[in-house]
């Protein structure tokens, strides 16, 4: 970028970091000015992280002072071989598979409509991104109320249309549909704003030139969109897949994990033994594990960026 | 990232663009079928809320007739009524927006510093506390859930507007936004500022910090957003239901009511509006700030 | 990023900080407003101070129509004690509510009262939640001993010393419809149901319940709805002499041939014989009976505000003794407690606590007409509570009360309810055989019971 062009003695300095640079006198204002995000840092970040490893290796109570006795490697092996922890962890990923194929095509197809039409861009954005700043609570109080049997707008709707309505959030096998469909409502306008700025950056003279050669619009979107789409894509499903790993709130909210706890995420697994059974030192070896889930994930996914960025 | 050719005029920022002249006017049909299922869609996208606030506005007893109808027999404002002067609402706007301003506040600043410290500071270890700090991003803020509430216990902090904002405030990805933005500001002012014997905490203070106001809003948007409407941490520490912010105070609701669903309702939807009232405001600013983080690639 | 381009947008950016400015000028003078009202709050939420002196906090876990009923008593309490600022909240009933008092206490902020369920206390007490009640203080609230039902009392009682005072004994209750046994032959001269000592008797009588009212002889939720399966499957398993859990929930004593015995006679019940729906959850259930399509409803005492709102022609008796023959007599039931969370012992809170709880077991009389039968003996034994009907009907069933076995993974709404409830009410609904739930019962409780107790 641009370089230093100020007379005097002072050594030119290129912008942003580099290692190997000529040894500098050091700026003693930097340690304070780093100083406050550091200590918040490390008193709530680091510190709680390395905390909770230690807490998994003991049996901590909640309503106990203290490690609690040595556990070793048990409370690992206890999540491990634990039923609940496995369904936990397939809850999880049942609501990833179930939410992040709709909010990624759903998404993409509501922008593409919205970049043909002419006019009323602004009514499009309203009403997909509107449910988006809503907080989760509302969310959940207001499908809760949509899901309710016999008076909710749900079941009266497919009755009207002579489908027998399931039990929603009180039966096992809709119960993670029913908190899915909430959920694609709910976070799909966040998507279609990025799909939908995406699209506006695609240069209209190459749909222009694919028009004069003949394609009609459905191959000018297989040739032309979505291949130039292919980064925003990826991210916006890599971003759904880790936003999903983290589920708790609506679950905790309109299920509380159940029916008999059909629909418990690993969140709320970790938050129910911890806070509910109070045994912290099982809760800490939990999260722990999904810790390390996690990190797979953003692994795959810097993987993924990193390759696309090599072949772009 | 595009692949335009740089000879043709670039039409993207214009109005043309908006216009169906300069697009695809061969498929007028397709176009206007686009424009009708979207129509469609959108419209069904916005019942839930819809039904929301026709539910509120019917008294408590004609929310359980079945069948359902949108149709409102007696119309009342009554169930906002209700809400407001029960009076916890008033007490869960204002416990959000200090917690969120707080933590807004205390992110931009403490982030920026730390931020400008590592783009434009020497000192040795610069590159190694830049990786430290960003490897935060990595830890999921669920898995500190059981060692903070030790932490805050063993303090006596629990139940204080401490507990909730102070564990928010260390967010590494805003230091890396504000990284990254830092470090695509042209050198010149502060170069020579600092001839003239301006100290960094001047330069940042009066020439970096102004100069980035779109970094400013933008972390300091997501991050009184993704405050406001933090659940779990909360409530975990907030059991006093003086201090609930509204998403502890509204999860507290569930289930209580009873069949008062109009009463719901309207506790759900006053809930919800300081952030509708304030999306509703700030709509492009928002659209755009999530358009332009160059996440779309 | 385009830097230089958000830089170089000036014009822009002006007219859009400009309107931004104004709104967020005037949201801070309304925040201001709210500060200035809410100025208490502030100081409690970075001081950690109470909010307002002298306000009784008070903790329930009463939905519906329990809810509604507890609102009365404490209006009743406003009016009494006009100087006293009460403060309430309702959570939902089960692990949730727990899990909030027990986070709250340990964030040393409870409620000055909170319910607990009889059987959630040892738990509660082992993790030192709460505080005990000095009987000098009791005794100046005149709330001695005598006053209670002796063993509601004696679950209150740790060691000697008192942790919280009974407010009801919440039986299982076997609900009728007049109209539909009338017609089925059921009701003797007097118009009260015939005993059903015997599991022929009951099936008997389920028989010719269905008969009359042409769907169902007895409805027992199932769909989602574990607590009642488990009290079901309990009070039977009572009257069979039958325990589950010993030594603090460490040890697992479950009779598995009596376990299969009550299981069996459910699925010939619901499954052979089809007198009982299989697919029924709790609302549901409410409905057949409230409609008169079935004869017989097997629920807790506190649905009887439902059923008289309903206009069902309907009464309530003691749960029958099919399996405990002479002297024997057992059903599932859970006692309401009113307890003091643990907060440093303060004296003048100990007393706002007890001013409460007297207020409310005073009004013990409203209490009861929702159903429960008041532990509390100045208006359990009056005249008018034993002309209450139905509810004194089954006033019994407190001396008969088998509540949940201690553990720390056991109480009112726990895992162990969860646990047993689901394999029962798998087989309730065809699901599951018998034999393989008591499986699924056996190796569900060994897993808690291995666990380590973390009180």
């Amino acid at each position: 970028m641009t370089t230093s062009t100020v007379a005097g003695s002072r050594a030119k300095t290129p912008a942003g970091p580099r290692t190997g640079q000529r040894p500098q006198r050091t700026d003693r204002s930097a340690y304070w000015m780093l100083a406050p995000f550091v200590a918040l840092y490390v008193l709530f970040v680091i510190g709680p992280t390395i905390y909770a490893f230690i807490l998994s290796l003991f049996n901590g109570s909640l309503v106990r002072g203290g490690l609690g006795s040595f556990a070793g490697l048990s409370n690992y092996a206890n999540a491990l071989q634990s039923q609940d922890f496995w369904s936990s962890v397939w809850h999880t990923l049942l609501f990833t598979i179930l939410t992040t194929p709709p909010l990624v095509v759903l998404a993409f197809f509501f922008a593409l409509l919205a970049d043909r039409a002419t006019r009323g861009r602004w009514f499009f954005r309203l009403a997909f991104f509107a449910p988006y700043v809503l907080p989760s609570a509302v969310l959940s109080l207001i499908w809760i109320w949509i899901y309710t049997p016999d008076s909710g707008l749900a079941s009266d709707f497919l009755g009207r249309i002579g489908v027998t309505a399931p039990g929603w959030l009180g039966d096992p096998n809709w119960a993670m549909i029913s908190v899915a469909i909430a959920t694609v409502w709910w976070t799909l306008g966040f998507n279609f704003v990025l799909y939908l700025a995406g699209l506006q950056d695609i240069p209209r003279e190459l749909y222009e030139a694919a028009a004069i050669d003949g394609a009609g619009p459905i191959q000018q979107i297989r040739r032309i969109t979505i291949p130039l789409l292919n980064r925003t894509t990826t991210l916006v499903a890599i971003l759904q897949v880790i936003a999903s790993l983290k589920i708790f709130d609506q679950i905790y909210l309109m299920t509380q994990g159940g029916p008999n706890y059909s629909t418990r995420p690993a969140l709320e697994y970790i938050y129910d033994e911890s806070f509910t059974n109070m045994r912290i030192g099982y809760g800490a070896a939990v999260s722990m594990l999904f810790f390390i889930l996690i990190l797979i994930a953003s692994f795959v996914w810097l993987a993924i960026v990193r390759q696309q960025g090599r072949t772009a | 990232m595009s692949t335009a050719v740089s000879e043709v005029p670039d039409l993207r920022n214009t109005k043309e663009r908006s216009t169906a002249a300069s697009y695809d006017n061969r498929h007028k049909t397709f176009n206007r079928l686009c424009t009708g299922v979207l129509i469609a869609f959108s419209v069904l996208w916005l019942v839930p809320i819809f039904w929301a606030l026709d539910t509120a506005v019917k008294p408590n007893a004609e929310t359980t007739k079945i069948p359902t109808t949108w149709f409102i027999e007696n119309p009342t404002l009554e169930s906002f009524r209700t809400v407001l002067e029960a009076g916890d609402i008033w007490k869960w706007y204002l416990s959000s927006f200090i917690t969120s301003t707080a933590v807004a506040a205390g992110t931009v600043l403490t982030a920026s510093m730390a931020a400008y410290a590592i783009s434009r500071l020497h000192f040795r270890g610069r590159n190694a506390v830049f990786f430290f700090i960003l490897a935060g991003i990595m830890i999921p803020v669920q898995v500190l859930i059981v060692p903070l509430f030790r932490e805050f216990d063993a303090v006596n902090l629990l139940n204080t507007y401490w507990a909730v904002i102070l564990p928010q405030i260390p967010t590494a990805i805003a230091v890396f936004i504000f990284v990254q933005f830092f470090n695509g500001l042209p050198k010149e002012l502060e170069e020579a500022a600092r001839v003239d014997g301006a100290s960094s905490w001047r330069i940042y203070r009066t020439i970096v910090m102004p100069l980035s106001r779109p970094a400013v809003s933008a972390v300091a948007i997501f991050t009184f957003v993704w405050s406001w409407n933090n659940l779990l941490w909360p409530l975990l520490v907030l059991t006093n239901p003086n201090l609930m912010t509204i998403q502890v105070g509204l999860s507290s609701q569930i289930g209580n009511y009873g069949i008062r669903y109009a009463d719901i309702m309207a506790s759900a939807l006053l809930g919800g509006l300081p952030l509708l009232a304030a999306f509703l405001l700030f709509q492009r600013n928002i659209v755009e700030g999530i358009a332009g983080t160059g996440l779309k690639g | 990023m385009a830097q230089v381009d958000h830089i170089s947008s000036g014009t822009d950016a002006d007219r859009t900080g400009l309107s931004r400015r104004r709104f967020l000028q005037a949201s801070l003078l309304g925040a201001g407003g709210l500060s200035l009202a809410g100025c208490g709050t502030l100081e409690a939420g970075l001081a950690g101070t109470p909010v307002a002196p002298g306000t009784v906090t008070f903790w329930d876990l009463f939905g519906g129509g329990d809810g509604a009923r507890m609102q009365q008593m404490l209006q009743g309490f406003t009016k009494q004690y006009p100087r006293l600022e009460l403060q309430h909240i309702t959570l939902s009933w089960g692990n949730p509510y727990y899990t909030k008092l027990a986070l709250a206490t340990i964030g040393d902020q409870p409620p000055d009262v909170g319910v607990s369920h009889a059987s959630r206390l040892p738990t509660l007490h082992g993790a030192d939640l709460l505080q005990e009640l000095p009987a000098q203080a009791l005794s100046k609230h005149g709330l001695t001993p005598d006053k209670f039902n002796p063993k509601a009392l004696r679950a209150c009682t740790f060691n000697g010393k008192l942790f919280g005072l009974p407010l009801d004994t919440h039986p299982f209750v076997l609900f009728y419809n007049t109209d539909l046994c009338k017609k089925a032959g059921l009701l003797d001269a007097q118009g009260n149901l015939a005993a059903m000592d015997s599991p022929e008797a009951f099936t008997d009588a389920l028989v010719r319940g269905k008969e009359a009212s042409g769907q169902w002889g007895a409805v027992a939720s199932i769909n989602n709805d574990t607590a009642t399966c488990w009290r079901l499957f309990q009070s039977f398993y009572s009257q069979l002499g039958g325990q589950m859990l010993q030594q603090e929930g460490t040890q697992v004593v479950m009779d598995d041939a009596k376990a299969l015995q009550v299981l069996t006679f459910l699925k010939d019940l619901s499954g052979t014989r089809k007198l009982m729906p299989q697919d029924v959850d709790y609302a549901g259930g409410i409905a057949l009976f409230a409609n008169g399509r079935s004869a017989f409803y097997l629920q807790g005492e506190w649905e009887i505000t439902t059923f008289q709102l309903a206009k069902t022609p309907f009464s309530m008796t003691l749960f029958p003794n099919v399996f405990g023959g002479e002297g024997g007599y057992a059903v599932q039931a859970d006692f309401h407690t009113l307890v003091v969370p643990a907060a440093g012992n303060d004296d003048a809170r100990t007393d706002r606590a007890l001013t409460l709880i007297r207020s409310l077991l005073d009004q013990s009389l409203t209490w009861a007409e929702g159903g429960h039968v008041p532990s509390w003996q100045p208006v359990a034994e009056s005249s008018k509570y034993r002309e209450l009907k139905p509810q004194s009907n089954y006033a019994a069933a407190s001396d008969a009360a088998v509540i949940d076995p201690p553990g720390w993974y056991s109480g009112s709404g726990s895992n162990f309810e969860v646990i047993i409830g689901s394999a029962v009410g798998s087989v309730l609904a065809g699901q599951a055989e018998p034999e393989a739930a008591v499986r699924a019962m056996r190796s569900g409780l060994e897993q808690y019971a291995d666990t380590p107790s973390p009180v």
